[in-house]
C-alpha cells in the first residue's frame, strides 16, 4: 500500500470505495508489512482505508487522530509492533497509552471509542490485518454517524 | 514587588465587560477577566481577552504632528494648540460658525464627549458636532426617542436570562456582542425560543429555533406581516394599548394592508412562518427584540425602528423585567457619547438645541451664549455638494474607513482649510490632517463608559500614555483654556459631577457611587439606586406611540450591470475599522486578510473558487480582496466585513441616507464581482 | 473564621519577612480583583470571595522576579495541585512559593463537582465533603446518556463557541509558549464556530494528564459549555489504570510520559491485549 500524497484529501482517495472512511497509520516495521502482505493476497477486505506509514507508531500522537476525523476520516486505525519488541525502546508504550486516551475523549463526546483501533503486534500475517480492517468497518457502522446535519453548519469531515 | 492589578472596562463592544489589567514596570503585561463583574461575569470575548495587546505598539503616536509639505513633522504642545485654536477660530471668523463641525468619539469616555461638545458649541459658537452613532444607532435614537420618550435599551443585559421568547432583527451578536450572546444561550438553556430574522446565515442564526432567511432590506414588510396577523388573530394586547399607548387607530389601518402573503412576496419568507413567528411573540409571556445595524444601516432605518417598537407595544411585550426592545449599542461608549449630547440637534440627556429654556439653562451654567439652530449631522455635511464645512476637529474617529464612499469622504477632507484628528494610532483620516494630536487610549485614563444597557461604568488608569500623548480630558482641556473658556478641571470625577448637574438622567452618578457595579441611567439624585428597566409605570414621554412605518426598498437595487445585494458588517475577531485590533497579533494571527463572502451558485458562475482573488465593484469604487466561498451568505448577496483598510468595504458603499437620522445605507448597496486570480495557496 | 485566620496568617508571613509578598484576593471601592499584598497592613482587605484561580497568575508574578523573592499564595485545593503541575513542567519553582492553604466549603465543592476541595495541608478553613456527582444534572446529560444522544449534546454546546479562548487562558496548566491551537494547519483560524476536533478536542487532550479539574475554564465560557466535564472521564481512567491525579503529587511525573514497566497499567507491566477491537463497556462517570 503506497502511502498517501499529501496533495490529495481523504475524501478524494476513497471516492467510491466501498466501506467506512479508514486512515491507518502503522510503523513499516511489523504491522506496514501485514498490510503490504494482504494486498499482495488480494485478501477480501472492505477497500475504503488507506495507509500512511511511519517509522515509530509513537510518532502519531493523539492531535493526529482528531486532524484525521476532522479531515473525513470515520475511523482512525493505529498498528504498531507488538507491545515487547518496539526496536525504538518502547516507544509504543507511550502510543498505546496515548491512544487509550484519545478513545477515551472520543468516547466522552459520543463520536465512540469504536471508531480509533490500535493494534499492537498485527501482523506479519496479511490474514490478521484484513480481519482487523473487517471487524473494525463493522464496528465503525454500529456507532452514531459523523455526518452533518442539514440545518447546522457544524463541521466534522468537511 | 509584583505587578499591580488594574480594574476596568473593555474598550470594544457595547457590553462593556469588566477587564483586569496586569501592570508591571509601567507597562501592562496581562488581561484578564473580572470574576465578579455583574454583566460578564468572568468571561471575555476573543477581543477582551486581548485588548492588552495594542497599548504599548510601536506605532503609538507619541507627539503633536503637523504637516508641512506633505510630510508629518512633530511639534510641541503648546504650538499645536495654539495653531488649532487659531485655524478654527479663524475659519469661524470668516465663514461663520456653521463652517466648523466636530467628531467626538464612541469610543472616549463621557467625562471627554463632554467637554469636546461643549467646547464646539461655547467655543466656537456651533452645533455641529457628531459622532459615529450617525453611522449605527441614529435611527435607533430617533425613533425609540420619539415612540417611547426613550432611544435606549430597555432593560439590562441580565434580563435575556428569564425571558421566554427572543425575537433577534438584523443582529449577529454570537460574532459582535459574544458574551451578552451568552446571556441569551442562557436564556435558550431555560426554554426560550430564539428567532433570528437576518439575510444571512449567521452564527447567531445557525444557533437559533428558527431562522428567517429574508431579502435585505425588507424588515418593514416582514414585521407589518407579523402585526397584521397578532391583529388579525386578536392577540394583540388590548389594555397594554388601551391604557400606556396611542396612535393605534393610525397603526391599525396601516396594517390592514399588510397580510402575511403581501409581506411574503416582498421578503421573501413563507407566510406561515410569519404567522408561526408573529404567534409565539405576541403569546410569550415575556419577550426581548434584539435589533442592531441589520436594521438601522438602512435608508429607511429610522422607519424600521418604529416597526420594531410597534411591534413591542402591540403585544405589550414592554415595560417591565423580560419583555423589552433592546438596540445593542456596538461601540463601547456609543450609548454615552449619545447622552452626553455629541450630536447635532441635542444637549447632555438628549434636550433639544432648539429649546428656548433648555439652552438658558445651559448657557446659566456654562456662562456662554449657545447657538440657537441645530447643527448638522456628519454624514449630511459630507454628501452635500456644497457642504458648508470648511474646518473640522475629530476625536477618535475614523471617518476614511468608516463613512460611506470613502471616495468622496477623502475628497471632503482633503478639501477642507483645516483638519485635525486626534488619536492613539494613525489611520487613514489622521493621514489627511493637518495637525495630529497623540492621546491616550482606554488603559491610559480615568473616566467613565456607559455600555449599551445604559450602565455607567468607571475606567480605571493603569498606565501612562506613551511618549507625549495626552488623554482626551487633558487635551480638551488645554484647548478649552486656549479659547478663554474657563475649562479648569482638576480630574475627570469632577467634570462628572457637572454633567450630574446638568443632566437629570446622571443625576445621581459620581465615582463615589460607581463602585464597581456601575449604575443605570436614569438615576436621577444620589439616593436613586439606578434604573435598570425603563417606561415600567408610564413611558418616557407618557404613552407609548404608534408610528407608522414607511417601507422604502434599499436605494440601489441589482441591475444587469451591478447584479448583487453587497451587504457589508463586522466579523468576530477584529473592531470596526481596524485601528486597534489589526495591531494585535492574537487577532492579526486569527485573520490577517480581508475577505467578501460570495455565495456558491454566483461564485460558480463566475468561475470563482475559495480563496481567488476578485474584484468587487461597485458605482463608487472596487477592491481586490480575497472570496470565501461559504452558503452562509444567500444567491445574490455578498457580505464583505469593514475591517480592512487595505480592502476597505467603505470604498465601495453607498452614501445613501436616511431622512431622519442620516444613517448610511451601509447593508445594501448593488456590486459585481469578477475573478482576479487562482488562489495562492494551490 | 476562615478570613480572619488567612488574614492572621498572611499578615505573619510579612511581618516575619517570611515572604515578600501574598497574593490573594483584595476587595475595594472597585470589586474584588488579585493583589500582591506586600506589608501586614494591607492585608486588612484580602478576602477569598469569588473563587478564582490564582496559580496562572503565580506564574507571572514569578516570572521576573529575583531568585530569593518569595511569595505566598492563597490556595485552594485547586490552585494548589496546578501550582503542583507547573512545578514538574518547569514553569515555576515550588521551593520559592509559600502556600496558604484554605479548604473550600461544600456549597463550593457542589458547584465546582469538585471530589477534593481541600488542599494537601489546610491552614483555614474546614475539609468538605466531596461533590456527589451521581446528584449533577449536567454530568448525566453530557457523560450519561447513550451515545448518540451524547455526541448530540456536546455538538451542540460546541456550536456555541465564540472562539473567546477563555478555555486555554484561563486554565492554570496550560502554559506553552507556541500553542498549537494558533497554528493554521492544525486548527483552522479566523472561523467561528472553531471545529470541535480541532480545537476543542485538541485542547482537552493536551491538558488530559495535567487537568486539576479546578473548572476555571467552564468558568471563563461566556457560552456555558461544560468543559470541565470533558476532562473527567479521562482522568478517571487515570487513577483507575495508573493511580494518578494530578497535582497530588510534587514528584510524579504523568504516567503518559513513561513506559508500561516504570508506569504500569493496573499494575501489569506489559498488558498482553493485541487490539482494541474487543468492545467494554464504558462508564464514563465513575
Amino acid at each position: 500500500m503506497k502511502a498517501c500524497t499529501t496533495e490529495k484529501t481523504l475524501q478524494e482517495r476513497t471516492r467510491g470505495t466501498a466501506g467506512p472512511k479508514i486512515l491507518v497509520f502503522s510503523c513499516r516495521w511489523c504491522s506496514g508489512i501485514g498490510a503490504d502482505d494482504a494486498g499482495r493476497k488480494r485478501l477480501s477486505m472492505p477497500t475504503g482505508f488507506r495507509c500512511v506509514e511511519v517509522e515509530c507508531i509513537a510518532s502519531i500522537d493523539p492531535d493526529i487522530i482528531l486532524k484525521a476525523f476532522s479531515e473525513g476520516a470515520e475511523g482512525v486505525a493505529v498498528f504498531g509492533c507488538h507491545l515487547g519488541g518496539c526496536r525504538y525502546n518502547r516507544a509504543n508504550h507511550a502510543a498505546a497509552k496515548r491512544m487509550a486516551m484519545a478513545a477515551t475523549l472520543l468516547e466522552t463526546v459520543g463520536i465512540g471509542a469504536g471508531r480509533l483501533l490500535t493494534s499492537f503486534g498485527t501482523a506479519h500475517e496479511g490474514y490478521q490485518f484484513a480481519e482487523l480492517m473487517r471487524r473494525f468497518s463493522q464496528r465503525i457502522e454500529t456507532l452514531p454517524t459523523l455526518t452533518r446535519k442539514e440545518a447546522r453548519d457544524w463541521r466534522l469531515g468537511g | 514587588m509584583g505587578p499591580d492589578f488594574v480594574k476596568t472596562i473593555c474598550p470594544y463592544c457595547g457590553t462593556g465587560c469588566g477587564l483586569i489589567l496586569a501592570v508591571r514596570d509601567g507597562r501592562v503585561v496581562g488581561c484578564s477577566p473580572d470574576r465578579g463583574h455583574p454583566v460578564s461575569k468572568g468571561a471575555l470575548c476573543i477581543k477582551g481577552w486581548t485588548a492588552g495587546e495594542f497599548i504599548h505598539h510601536p506605532e503609538r503616536l507619541t507627539a503633536p504632528l503637523l504637516k508641512k509639505d506633505g510630510r508629518f513633522h512633530e511639534i510641541s504642545w503648546d504650538e499645536a494648540i495654539d495653531l488649532l485654536v487659531a485655524r478654527l477660530r479663524e475659519t469661524v471668523g470668516r465663514y461663520g460658525p456653521r463652517a466648523v463641525g466636530g467628531l467626538c468619539s464612541a469610543r472616549c469616555t463621557n467625562e471627554e464627549n463632554y467637554l469636546f461638545q461643549k467646547l464646539i458649541r461655547i467655543g466656537l459658537g456651533s452645533n455641529n458636532v457628531d459622532h459615529c452613532a450617525r453611522l449605527c444607532h441614529g435611527p435607533t435614537v430617533a425613533a425609540m426617542g420619539h415612540a417611547l420618550g426613550s432611544g435606549a435599551m430597555t432593560n439590562p443585559i441580565a434580563d435575556f436570562a428569564g425571558t421566554n421568547f427572543i425575537l433577534a432583527v438584523g443582529s449577529n451578536a454570537a460574532e459582535t456582542f459574544p458574551v451578552a450572546m451568552g446571556e441569551l444561550y442562557r436564556a435558550r438553556e431555560k426554554g426560550a425560543q430564539l428567532v433570528v430574522i437576518d439575510p444571512r446565515t449567521t452564527e447567531m442564526a445557525k444557533n437559533a429555533d428558527l431562522h428567517l432567511p429574508l431579502q435585505p432590506g425588507t424588515d418593514i414588510p416582514l414585521l407589518s406581516g407579523m402585526m397584521h396577523h397578532i391583529l388579525s388573530s386578536g392577540l394583540e394586547n388590548r389594555a397594554f394599548i388601551e391604557q400606556r399607548t396611542e396612535g393605534f387607530s393610525e397603526l391599525a389601518a396601516y396594517l390592514d394592508a399588510w397580510p402575511p402573503e403581501r409581506a411574503a412576496q416582498i421578503c421573501g419568507v413563507a407566510p406561515e412562518l410569519i404567522r408561526h413567528v408573529a404567534e409565539a411573540y405576541a403569546q410569550a409571556p415575556s419577550a426581548m427584540i434584539v435589533f442592531c445595524m441589520g436594521i438601522t444601516q438602512h435608508a429607511c432605518g429610522t422607519a424600521n425602528v418604529y416597526a420594531v417598537c410597534d411591534l413591542a407595544l402591540l403585544c405589550g411585550q414592554v415595560g417591565r423585567p423580560h419583555a423589552g426592545i433592546c438596540p445593542l449599542r456596538g461601540q463601547c461608549n456609543v450609548q454615552g457619547a449619545c447622552d452626553m449630547g455629541g450630536l447635532p440637534d441635542v444637549l447632555p440627556g438628549y434636550q433639544k438645541v432648539e429649546d428656548d429654556w433648555v439652552r438658558m439653562r445651559f448657557e446659566a451654567h456654562w456662562g456662554a451664549a449657545l447657538p440657537k439652530e441645530a447643527g448638522m449631522t456628519v454624514t449630511a455635511a459630507m454628501a452635500a455638494d456644497d457642504s458648508p464645512i470648511r474646518a473640522a476637529y475629530v476625536m477618535g474617529e475614523n471617518p476614511v474607513m468608516s463613512d460611506p464612499d470613502s471616495r468622496h469622504t477623502i475628497e471632503f477632507l482633503e478639501n477642507l482649510d483645516f483638519l485635525v484628528v486626534q488619536d492613539i494610532f494613525h489611520t487613514d483620516t489622521t493621514r489627511l490632517a493637518n495637525l495630529v494630536l497623540p492621546a491616550a487610549c482606554f488603559a491610559e485614563k480615568e473616566g467613565t463608559f456607559t455600555n449599551t444597557e445604559r450602565r455607567v461604568q468607571r475606567l480605571r488608569k493603569a498606565v501612562q500614555p506613551p511618549g507625549s500623548a495626552l488623554d482626551d480630558l487633558t487635551i480638551l482641556c488645554r484647548v478649552g483654556r486656549a479659547m478663554g473658556l474657563d475649562f479648569n478641571y482638576a480630574d475627570s470625577a469632577v467634570v462628572m459631577d457637572e454633567i450630574a448637574s446638568l443632566t437629570p438622567s446622571y443625576g445621581g452618578i459620581c465615582y463615589r457611587r460607581l463602585q464597581y457595579k456601575g449604575l443605570h441611567w436614569p438615576c436621577t439624585d444620589f439616593d436613586h439606586p439606578g434604573t435598570a428597566v425603563l417606561h415600567q409605570k408610564r413611558f418616557s414621554r407618557g404613552r407609548g406611540l404608534f408610528v407608522v412605518p414607511e417601507y422604502r426598498p434599499p436605494q440601489e437595487a441589482p441591475d444587469e450591470h451591478y447584479p448583487l445585494v453587497l451587504i457589508t458588517g463586522r466579523m468576530f475577531c477584529h473592531y470596526h475599522t481596524g485601528t486597534m485590533t489589526r495591531r494585535s497579533p492574537s487577532l492579526h494571527r486569527e485573520v490577517d486578510k480581508p475577505f467578501v463572502e460570495v455565495n456558491p451558485k454566483d461564485a460558480e458562475r463566475r468561475g470563482i473558487s475559495d480563496g481567488d482573488r476578485i474584484r468587487v465593484e461597485t458605482r463608487r469604487g472596487a477592491i481586490s480582496t480575497t472570496a470565501r466561498v461559504v452558503p452562509k451568505v444567500a444567491e445574490g448577496a455578498i457580505f464583505a466585513a469593514f475591517h480592512f483598510h487595505e480592502a476597505p468595504a467603505d470604498a465601495l458603499t453607498n452614501n445613501a441616507l436616511d431622512p431622519v437620522s442620516n444613517v448610511p445605507e451601509f447593508k445594501a448597496c448593488a456590486a459585481e464581482i469578477a475573478r482576479e486570480s487562482a488562489c495562492p495557496d494551490r | 473564621m476562615t478570613l480572619d485566620t488567612v488574614r492572621k496568617i498572611a499578615r505573619d508571613l510579612l511581618e516575619r519577612n517570611t515572604v515578600k509578598g501574598v497574593l490573594g484576593l483584595a476587595a475595594d471601592d472597585a470589586g474584588v480583583m488579585p493583589r500582591v499584598f506586600d506589608t501586614p497592613n494591607a492585608v486588612a482587605v484580602l478576602v477569598l470571595e469569588p473563587k478564582w484561580v490564582l496559580a496562572k497568575i503565580t506564574m507571572t508574578v514569578m516570572a521576573r522576579e529575583p531568585d530569593d523573592y518569595r511569595l505566598a499564595v492563597v490556595c485552594r485545593g485547586c490552585d494548589e495541585r496546578a501550582l503542583i503541575e507547573l512545578g514538574k513542567r518547569n514553569r515555576i519553582d515550588p521551593g520559592r512559593l509559600h502556600l496558604i492553604g484554605v479548604a473550600c466549603s461544600e456549597a463550593q465543592a457542589k458547584q465546582c463537582l469538585c471530589q477534593r476541595p481541600w488542599p494537601s495541608r489546610v491552614d483555614a478553613g474546614e475539609k468538605a465533603v466531596g461533590a456527589d456527582l451521581s446528584q449533577s444534572e449536567t454530568i448525566r446529560q453530557y457523560l450519561g446518556a447513550d451515545r448518540p444522544v451524547r455526541l448530540e449534546r456536546w455538538r451542540e454546546a460546541f456550536s456555541r463557541c465564540i472562539k473567546c479562548y477563555g478555555c486555554r487562558n484561563a486554565c492554570p496548566v496550560c502554559a506553552c509558549d507556541t500553542c498549537k491551537l494558533e497554528q493554521d494547519v492544525w486548527a483552522k483560524q479566523g472561523e467561528i464556530a472553531p471545529d470541535m476536533l480541532t480545537f476543542h478536542l485538541m485542547r482537552s487532550m493536551h491538558v488530559a494528564d495535567a487537568c486539576v479539574a479546578c473548572g476555571a475554564c467552564q468558568d471563563a465560557c461566556p457560552v456555558g459549555i461544560p468543559l470541565l466535564l470533558l476532562q473527567l472521564p479521562m482522568r478517571n481512567v487515570l487513577r483507575r489504570s495508573y493511580n494518578y491525579e494530578a497535582g497530588t503529587e510534587t514528584e510524579r511525573l504523568s504516567p503518559l510520559l513513561s513506559n508500561y514497566i516504570d508506569e504500569p497499567s493496573h499494575g501489569i507491566s506489559i498488558p498482553n491485549w493485541t487490539d482494541s477491537l474487543e468492545e467494554k463497556p464504558w462508564d464514563l462517570i465513575s
